[in-house]
């Protein structure tokens, strides 16, 4: 059976660098299932007053994060590391579902496989923005949260 | 003379929808349900993440590879399902179908990743129809489904 286990609330905390003092707060909830071969983290967080719910799954082969605002999966972004032979690594980031003329979210996937290969390299990022608000300082937001509670 | 697949069809369009009392669209965040079903000598394990509006679910045959992406989902006016392929799967669509179906039978908004090899078709069925089963129990589905072929 499923067991949750609540693993800490975070403290709100000030972020001076973003404007009017506001603060956020995360919920993280883990699948303990030990038995179930992908694992997965629910984090929720509250950015510009929208609640985000971030879910991260760690398949054989792959990585999937799923950041929602609108209950739904959005856009959906691929993202892998090129196999290469030069010294600085190269990446393939397309979107292959969704809105194509946000490069902020290309940036995000970016990011986010930069971390991703550079823990495990033969994983492929399938990323899902379901946003209401694109700004940078919420998708920074947001790759901060998965990083903190990656599963790789 | 009915084979086997043609029984678990028979079956898999049996599985009715009772009405539900409307789903509590006052989400409790997203929820994720994971199980595992084990047939013969093989292993099928499930994952359905559910979104306000949308429906994710993964299907995995033995492993925790991802398999193929399609996403499924009714088609204004005329009620009918159109399926996307969005990763992988160009010669092999295993997990179209089920996409299709699912949606079909329950009328939710789902993207589904599936692993399932090809030319499975018996094997193709029983995971949709565990899947269907799953779906209901968890309360999921529409009250009104669209109506199958």
């Amino acid at each position: 059976a499923l067991q949750l286990l609540l693993v800490g609330v975070k403290e709100a905390e000030d972020r001076e660098r973003l404007s009017g003092g506001r603060s956020w707060q995360r919920l993280r909830m883990e699948s303990l299932d030990a038995n179930f071969p992908v694992r997965h983290r629910k984090v929720s967080l509250e950015t510009k007053g929208n609640k985000t719910e971030i879910v991260i799954c760690s398949y054989e082969d792959h990585i999937l994060v799923i950041a929602t605002q609108i209950g739904a999966m959005g856009t959906i972004l691929h993202a892998r590391k090129e196999e290469g032979m030069s010294v600085e690594p190269t990446f393939s980031v397309s979107v292959i579902f969704g809105k194509r003329d946000e490069p902020m979210m290309i940036a995000t996937a970016r990011r986010l496989i930069d971390h991703i290969s550079s823990y495990v390299p033969s994983k492929t990022l399938v990323l899902s923005l379901g946003l209401k608000d694109h700004s940078s300082e919420t998708l920074k937001e947001i790759v901060a949260a998965v990083i903190e509670n990656r599963l790789w | 003379m009915e084979t086997e697949y043609d029984q678990v069809l028979h079956s898999v369009a049996q599985v009715k929808i009772a009405d539900q009392t409307g789903v509590n669209q006052d989400e409790d965040g997203v929820k994720v349900s994971c199980f595992t079903e084990v047939l013969d000598d093989v292993t099928l394990h499930f994952q359905i993440i559910r979104l306000a509006k949308q429906i994710y679910v993964w299907i995995g045959y033995n492993s925790a590879k991802f398999g193929n992406l399609y996403a499924a989902a009714s088609t204004r006016p005329s009620n009918t399902v159109s399926v996307a392929t969005v990763l992988g799967g160009t010669s092999d669509n295993t997990g179209s179908g089920i996409a299709h179906r699912l949606v079909m039978k329950t009328g939710l908004n789902i993207i589904m990743a599936c692993n399932i090899p090809k030319n499975n078709p018996l094997l193709e069925a029983k995971a949709e129809k565990m899947l269907m089963r799953k779906l209901i129990d968890l309360g999921y589905t529409m009250p009104t489904p669209l109506r199958a072929t």
